[in-house]
């Protein structure tokens, strides 16, 4: 953290002591036990606890696991929808080294309603289930005279139908995914879709927070049109198959509420896979498993003319978890290796570049093909589902490649001046990148509170030893990894 | 145009074999499914398909006895049994069960032979754990446990089975009896533990559990 005066400890103890009021008011306004359920709860009557692991989200337990493959089918149908909303205050460690802070580091400390989300989700028929999220975010958009302005999208959709075949020795769930996000009908939280934790608020504070650190994930992105089909054995090996393409037609409800532009292209099916195996013994259980996705995704969704003009996805994880789940305690570890091919369309390959080296001499070209390593790690503690902190490590490591330069030395001046502030063709930005790398490694702690099974409240600190390629100076202009130290402090509720 | 009808006559073919299923159906609010069809679908979910439990989170449930099992399942139901691991988990899946599927539920485990499973305890806690199940505290006046619970902790009538049960859930149980008035049906139980210390539990919950190992 930067140097902090007297009045920014007065200023953060009164917006910390805000957000403390929310939630005491929420708190207030929450029904009792009984009924402060959201739907899944509703339909079958159980806590939070039975399905998610200590009570933390979105994290399941084996339980959960199988009410998730068997269709979201157990229990009794109810009212299928719940809502679940975020307050937060992000605080990045140094502010100053930006052109303009104001727009870099948007509402910095400020307490912010950050998102909110509407399930419908629930027991359809005896054989299918569903879960789709509906996210509102107030700071989506922000027009020219500085105000921001909210925007509806879907979310996670994840429609199912599911049959189970189950005797005294065997035990089968098959089923069918329809889904717009690869992995996101996966059962296990180290998942692409799934490691994640509290939704990220989108005013610019919060872009160093760990939600926007490096996380697995395919490069085909989401709000697409998929299709898996996935069987689960013995509760030992789980395979699942499925095909992924733009999210159109039948599918466009995917992709609702999203514009033209921001939508993903994909050239025809692309494959998405997976397999696990699964151990479970007294209060432990081990996940082990791989999974993939080969896509190709149009450069310009606006412009799907021309297959050239596609980029193309190779993304590979090997993934673990390892959960002790024993009334009051709860450890979980977690373990995602990730290797994502990123190769260009033709028109971005071996493109020359207009910076130059220390010594005059021309850069290499634009790379065709990028390859990026993800190691993410976290350990994590509840206590009786109330009391929790954890541990998270992020190490991303990748080629090297021109293209990510936003700072340079400019051959025009004829000189090369190594003072960082001349470099006159740069342009300055707070998460620039000097050195065409894009090496990211840090650490997460967090600690939170579940005061009742609709709320929770937490601090979360990110550390940075490395951003873009460097601990220091990694953007040309002086910034350091340390930089983007950022805290996090969330209330999140849902009913 | 040919993908789109072919999901959509996927999506009609989903929907027409997901109307009604009752043999395979997770539905706790039919009256029409099963009570084995519910143990399968629904309970194996912690229970174990033949009613042993992997996790000692949950209880055992093969070779219940039936008179104490239905009296449990009724007791969640009308929320009566308020322990923790009760208003958590079972007080919803038993809320619209019908006495019938509550009573077939309670004679299917009846029927599942225990199974072994590993020692979870301390060997150590044995003797004196057996000798707190056959014999009490004598000094501090609790009685033996094998006067309703039976000679082998085979349980008898509205007294539950206890050989083989999770350590860990046993020693919650007692605690919940000696400390709370959580379990108003086991309130014999409040008298009965009133007097043992943490040890005595633990080691008399060691030994029950491994017991048909022994």
């Amino acid at each position: 953290m930067n140097t902090t005066t007297n009045p920014v400890i007065d200023t953060m103890a009164s917006r910390l002591l805000g957000l403390l009021m929310l939630t005491m008011l929420a708190l207030a306004l929450m029904p009792g036990r009984a009924q402060a359920i959201p739907t899944f709860n509703r339909q079958t009557g159980q806590n939070c606890v039975a399905c998610h692991a200590g009570g933390q989200f979105p994290e399941l337990t084996p339980y959960g696991r199988l009410f998730k493959l068997t269709g979201y089918t157990i229990g009794q149908r109810t009212v299928p929808i719940s809502a679940m909303a975020v307050a937060s205050m992000s605080r990045v460690a140094d502010t100053s080294k930006s052109d303009d802070p104001a727009a870099d580091f948007q509402k910095n400390g400020s307490v912010v309603f950050a998102t909110a989300s509407l399930f419908l989700g629930g027991k359809i028929t005896d054989n299918i289930g569903g879960f789709a999220q509906i996210t509102y975010d107030p700071y989506a958009t922000q027009s020219a005279d500085g105000r921001f302005h909210g925007h509806t999208n879907a979310d996670n959709i994840d429609i199912r139908f599911a049959d189970r075949f189950i005797g005294k020795q065997h035990d089968l769930i098959i089923g069918l995914s329809a889904n717009n996000n690869p992995s996101v009908s996966d059962p296990w939280n180290t998942a692409a879709a799934w490691m994640q934790y509290v939704p990220v608020p989108s005013p610019t504070s919060s872009r160093f927070i760990d939600g926007n650190a490096p996380y697995p994930g395919f490069g085909a992105g989401g709000n697409l049109g998929g299709l898996s089909a996935y069987a689960f054995y013995n509760q030992t090996i789980y395979a699942e198959f499925g095909g992924y393409r733009s999210a159109k037609g039948l599918f466009s409800f995917m992709s609702a509420g999203l514009a033209n532009a921001d939508v993903t292209r994909l050239r025809g099916l692309n494959p998405y896979w997976r397999l696990a195996y699964n151990h479970e013994w007294g209060a432990h259980n081990l996940m082990l498993g791989t999974s993939g996705m080969v896509a190709r995704a149009y450069d310009d969704p606006l412009d799907t003319s021309d297959p050239a003009s596609t980029h193309h996805f190779r993304d590979l994880a090997i993934d673990a978890q390892y959960q002790y789940l024993l009334d009051p305690h709860s450890v979980t570890a977690q373990f995602v290796y990730t290797s994502n091919r990123h190769r260009y369309p033709g028109s971005q390959a071996d493109q020359p570049v207009e910076f130059v080296d220390a010594a005059g001499n021309a850069l290499p070209n634009t790379s065709a093909a990028d390859t990026n390593h993800l190691l993410r790690t976290k350990l994590t503690y509840v206590y009786q589902a109330k009391y929790g902190g954890s541990l998270g490590f992020f190490n991303l490591t990748g080629s090297v490649n021109t293209a990510a330069l936003t700072a340079g030395f400019d051959p025009g001046t004829g000189t090369i001046n190594p003072d960082p502030e001349a470099q006159a063709p740069s342009t300055r930005q707070v998460d620039g990148n000097r050195s065409g790398s894009p090496a990211t490694r840090g650490w997460t702690m967090e600690a939170f509170w579940t005061p009742m099974q609709n709320v929770r409240v937490g601090a979360q600190y990110t550390l940075y030893n490395r951003f873009n390629g460097s601990a220091k100076n990694y953007d040309g202009f002086g910034r350091n990894a340390s930089d983007n130290n950022s805290l996090f402090i969330y209330t999140w509720l849902a009913y | 145009m040919k993908s789109t009808t072919l999901a959509l006559l996927a999506a009609a073919a989903a929907l027409t074999l997901g109307c009604a299923n009752p043999e395979r159906s997770r539905d706790l609010n039919n009256p029409a499914v099963s009570a084995v069809t519910l143990a399968q679908q629904v309970c194996s979910n912690c229970h174990g398909m033949t009613g042993t439990s992997v996790s000692p989170n949950f209880p055992n449930l093969a070779a219940q006895v039936e008179v104490y099992f239905s009296a449990q399942l009724k007791g969640f139901k009308g929320h009566n049994r308020q322990d923790p691991a009760g208003f958590e988990y079972m007080w919803g899946l038993s809320r619209s069960l019908t006495d019938e599927q509550i009573n077939g539920l309670a004679a299917y485990y009846a029927s599942q032979p225990p199974k072994r499973q590993p020692i979870e305890g301390h060997r150590g806690r044995f003797d004196t754990g057996k000798a707190i199940y056959e014999s009490g505290v004598p000094d501090k006046g609790v009685p033996a446990c094998t006067g309703c619970h039976g000679a082998q902790a085979q349980g008898n009538a509205g007294f539950p089975r206890l050989a083989g049960q999770h350590a860990d859930y046993l020693v919650k149980q007692l605690v919940v009896f000696q400390r709370t008035d959580e379990r108003p049906e086991g309130a014999i139980m409040k008298v009965i533990a009133h007097e043992l210390t943490q040890q005595n539990i633990d080691d008399v919950a060691d030994y029950l559990q491994a017991l048909p190992n022994l």
